[in-house]
C-alpha cells in the first residue's frame, strides 16, 4: 500500500510537472475551456437536453456540462495515455513495472483527473465571476459522483483494452462521445419496469439520474438507488480491469505491446 | 567455489507470429544464460529474432513455449521478477522528455517500487557517475542524444537490477558519447549486474562482451566466450617483414617449414603445419605439447633462419567479431549448429583448397 501511495505521489508529480512546465499550454487550455463553457452557458439547450428533465437553472447546466467533460476526459484518458506513451516510446517501460500495467494506468488516471479538476475549477471560478451565477455543491453530491467515476473508469479500461489490442481507436473514441452524451443526458430516472432495469444495467446511467435528482430537481439522495448505482459502478470497474488484463495478455501474445 | 545464481536463464524460448500460411517462427528454441557481472553480446542480422527474444526475457512478449528466469523468478508469472530487470529498448526514447534527468530517474525508481527518498538518492548518485550533475535540472528534450541515452541507461539502472537489457545502446551516438556509454557498461558489469547487449556495431560487442551468442533465423548458431570464438576463427597466419636479402639456402629452409616467401615478407599459416612431411620430426617431438607451442616453435625456427637480417614487424593476423559474425550469418545452408564443429570443417576445407 505504501508503494502504491508512493506511485500516486510520483504520478501526480509527473503529470503536474509535464503539464505545468509549459504554462502557455495551460493558459491556452483554460481560455478554450472557459470559452466553451461560456458558450454552453449562453445556449443551455444544446447540452442539457430537455429542460424539463435537467431543470432550467443555468448553474445546473454548467455542472452538467462539467460532469460530461470530466467523464469524457476520464473515459478517453487511458486509451489516450496508451497511444501517447507508445508514440513517445515510454509505454514498454510502464509495462516493465512490477506494479502491473492496470495499477499504473489507474493511478495515472487518478493523477491526471486531479489536474483536470483543478483546471475545471479555475474555469468555473472564471465563469462564476463573469456571470454572477451561484453554484451549489451539496457534499452528498460526492456519493453519486463517486459511483459515476467508478463506472467511468471501468469504461476507460474498456477503451484502453481496445487501444491495446486494436491500436487505432481514434474513430471509436469519437463515436463514444455520443454514446456518453446519451448515457449522461437520457432521462432514465423517469423510466419504470423493464426499461428501468435495463437502464440500471447500462454503465453510468444510474449515477447520472441521481445527480440530476440532486442538482436539478432539488431532491434528496435516494439511498436505494444509490446502492444500485454503486453496484453498477463496481461491476463496470471490475469488468473494465478484467478486460484490460485480458487485452494486455493478448497484446503480449501477439507481441504488439509497444507498437502503434 | 560457491554456487552463483544465474542472473538470467532462458530455456528453449519459442515464438511464432501469424496464422496458417502466414505463420512464421520468429524464435526457435533459444536458450541463454548470463552470470552476474557478465556481458553477453546477442548478435544477429535484422529480423533474426533478437528483439523478440529480448522482449520475451523482459516479460513484454509471451513465449509460445519455454521459460525465462531472472535471478530465479519468472517475469511472466511473478511480476516481482521485474524488479530485477532494467531495459533500454531500441528505437524508444525510454524517457519523459518534459521532465529533467533527476525527475525522470526518481519517477522510474518509484515505478520500480523503490521508496521515493531512496530513488532520489540513487538518482543523484547515478547522474554524478554519468557526469550529468550539472544537467540534472534541464528538461531531457534539451539535452544531446548522447546525454539522453546515458540518462535512459541510468533510468534502467535506478533500481539496481540484476539484469540489464541493452538494445543498441550506442546507435546514433557520436564517437565520444559512444565511448562514454561503453565505459559505463563496463562499470555496470563490474558492479555485478549481468548485461544482455544487442548491437550491430560489432566492434562495440567485441570490446564489451565476455560471451557472444549469434542468432540466425530464430536459432542460436553460436554461443561461447568472445575471445575463444574469435580465436577459433582466426586463421593464425603470421606475417614477418624483414629488410635485406635472403640466401637461397635460407629461402629453401624457410619454405621447408611451410612458410611462403616474397621479397621482404614471410607468411606462415598454422594450417600448414600438419600437412608438412618435413616437419614430422618436429611435430613428433612436440606431440604432447599444445598446438600453440608447436606453432611457436616453428615461428622461432623461421626467425632464427632470418638471423641476422633486421626485422621490421612480426604480427599475427587475427579475425575480429565481424569476420565471425559474417561467417555464421551468411552461411545459407542450415547444416551447422555447432560452431566448433563448423570451424573445424572450415579449417579442413581451407587446407584442402590451399
Amino acid at each position: 500500500m505504501a508503494e502504491l501511495t508512493n506511485l500516486l505521489i510520483a504520478e501526480l508529480k509527473r503529470t503536474w510537472i509535464q503539464t505545468l512546465r509549459y504554462p502557455s499550454e495551460v493558459v491556452g487550455g483554460v481560455v478554450i475551456l472557459t470559452a466553451v463553457f461560456y458558450g454552453i452557458f449562453l445556449s443551455t439547450q444544446y447540452v442539457a437536453g430537455p429542460a424539463s428533465t435537467f431543470g432550467d437553472r443555468l448553474d445546473a447546466v454548467v455542472v452538467g456540462y462539467v460532469i460530461w467533460t470530466l467523464v469524457l476526459y476520464i473515459v478517453n484518458d487511458i486509451a489516450n495515455n496508451l497511444q501517447l506513451e507508445a508514440q513517445t516510446g515510454t509505454l514498454e517501460q510502464v509495462f516493465l513495472s512490477p506494479f502491473g500495467a492496470s495499477k499504473v494506468f489507474l493511478v495515472r488516471a487518478i493523477a491526471s483527473l486531479s489536474l483536470r479538476i483543478l483546471l475545471i475549477g479555475i474555469v468555473l471560478a472564471i465563469i462564476i465571476a463573469i456571470t454572477g451565477s451561484q453554484l451549489a455543491f451539496p457534499p452528498i453530491l460526492l456519493l453519486p459522483l463517486a459511483t459515476l467515476l467508478l463506472s467511468a473508469y471501468g469504461l476507460a479500461f474498456f477503451i484502453g483494452a481496445f487501444a491495446l489490442v486494436l491500436k487505432k481507436v481514434q474513430q471509436v473514441l469519437g463515436l463514444f462521445q455520443f454514446v456518453l452524451l446519451f448515457l449522461l443526458a437520457a432521462p432514465t430516472e423517469d423510466l419504470s419496469g423493464s426499461a428501468r432495469i435495463a437502464a440500471n444495467l447500462l454503465p453510468i446511467l444510474p449515477s447520472t439520474g441521481l445527480l440530476r435528482d440532486l442538482m436539478a430537481k432539488g431532491e434528496g439522495l435516494n439511498w436505494q438507488e444509490w446502492l444500485v448505482a454503486l453496484a453498477n459502478g463496481l461491476i463496470y470497474f471490475a469488468l473494465g480491469i478484467l478486460v484490460f488484463r485480458w487485452a494486455e495478455s493478448r497484446a503480449k501474445r501477439q507481441g504488439s505491446l509497444g507498437g502503434y | 567455489m560457491g554456487f552463483k545464481m544465474l542472473a538470467l536463464e532462458s530455456h528453449n524460448l519459442r515464438k511464432s507470429y501469424g496464422r496458417g500460411k502466414r505463420r512464421f517462427e520468429a524464435v526457435r528454441g533459444v536458450s541463454l544464460s548470463i552470470l552476474p557481472g557478465q556481458v553477453l553480446a546477442f548478435l544477429g542480422p535484422n529480423g533474426a529474432g533478437k528483439t523478440t527474444t529480448i522482449k520475451m526475457i523482459a516479460g513484454l512478449i509471451r513465449p509460445d513455449a519455454g521459460w525465462v528466469k531472472i535471478s530465479g523468478a519468472d517475469p511472466h508469472r511473478q511480476p516481482q521478477a521485474l524488479k530485477g530487470v532494467g531495459a533500454v529498448l531500441e528505437g524508444n526514447r525510454n524517457l519523459y522528455w518534459r521532465l529533467t534527468p533527476l525527475e525522470n530517474l526518481e519517477y522510474f525508481g518509484v515505478l520500480r517500487q523503490m521508496p521515493r527518498q531512496a530513488a532520489k538518492v540513487r538518482a543523484k548518485a547515478l547522474l554524478a557517475a554519468f557526469g550529468l550533475e550539472d544537467k540534472r535540472q534541464v528538461p531531457v528534450q534539451k539535452l544531446s542524444r548522447g546525454m539522453q541515452q546515458k540518462i535512459a541507461i541510468a533510468a534502467a539502472l535506478i533500481h539496481e537490477p540484476q539484469l540489464l537489457l541493452l538494445d543498441e545502446p550506442t546507435l546514433g551516438l557520436d564517437v565520444e558519447s559512444g565511448e562514454t556509454v561503453k565505459e559505463f557498461v563496463r562499470q555496470v558489469a563490474a558492479s555485478g549486474c549481468a548485461i544482455l547487449l544487442t548491437t550491430h556495431q560489432l566492434n562495440v560487442a567485441e570490446e564489451l562482451s565476455d560471451r557472444v551468442a549469434i542468432i540466425r533465423q530464430g536459432e542460436i548458431v553460436a554461443e561461447q566466450s568472445t575471445q575463444a570464438l574469435i580465436k577459433q576463427f582466426s586463421k593464425g597466419t603470421y606475417r614477418i617483414e624483414f629488410e635485406g636479402a635472403l640466401s637461397e639456402a635460407q629461402r629453401s629452409a624457410i619454405a621447408a617449414l611451410g612458410a611462403t616467401l616474397s621479397d621482404h615478407h614471410i607468411h606462415y599459416s598454422l594450417d600448414s603445419l600438419d600437412s608438412l612431411d618435413s616437419l614430422d620430426s618436429l611435430a613428433a617431438k612436440s606431440s604432447d605439447q599444445t598446438s600453440s607451442h608447436r606453432h611457436s616453435a616453428i615461428l622461432y625456427k623461421i626467425l632464427s633462419l632470418l638471423d641476422p637480417l633486421p626485422l621490421v614487424e612480426v604480427r599475427q593476423d587475427r579475425a575480429d567479431l565481424t569476420d565471425v559474425f559474417l561467417q555464421f550469418t551468411q552461411n545459407k545452408d542450415n547444416s551447422f549448429s555447432n560452431p566448433q564443429q563448423e570451424a573445424s570443417t572450415r579449417q579442413k576445407k581451407d587446407k584442402k583448397d590451399g
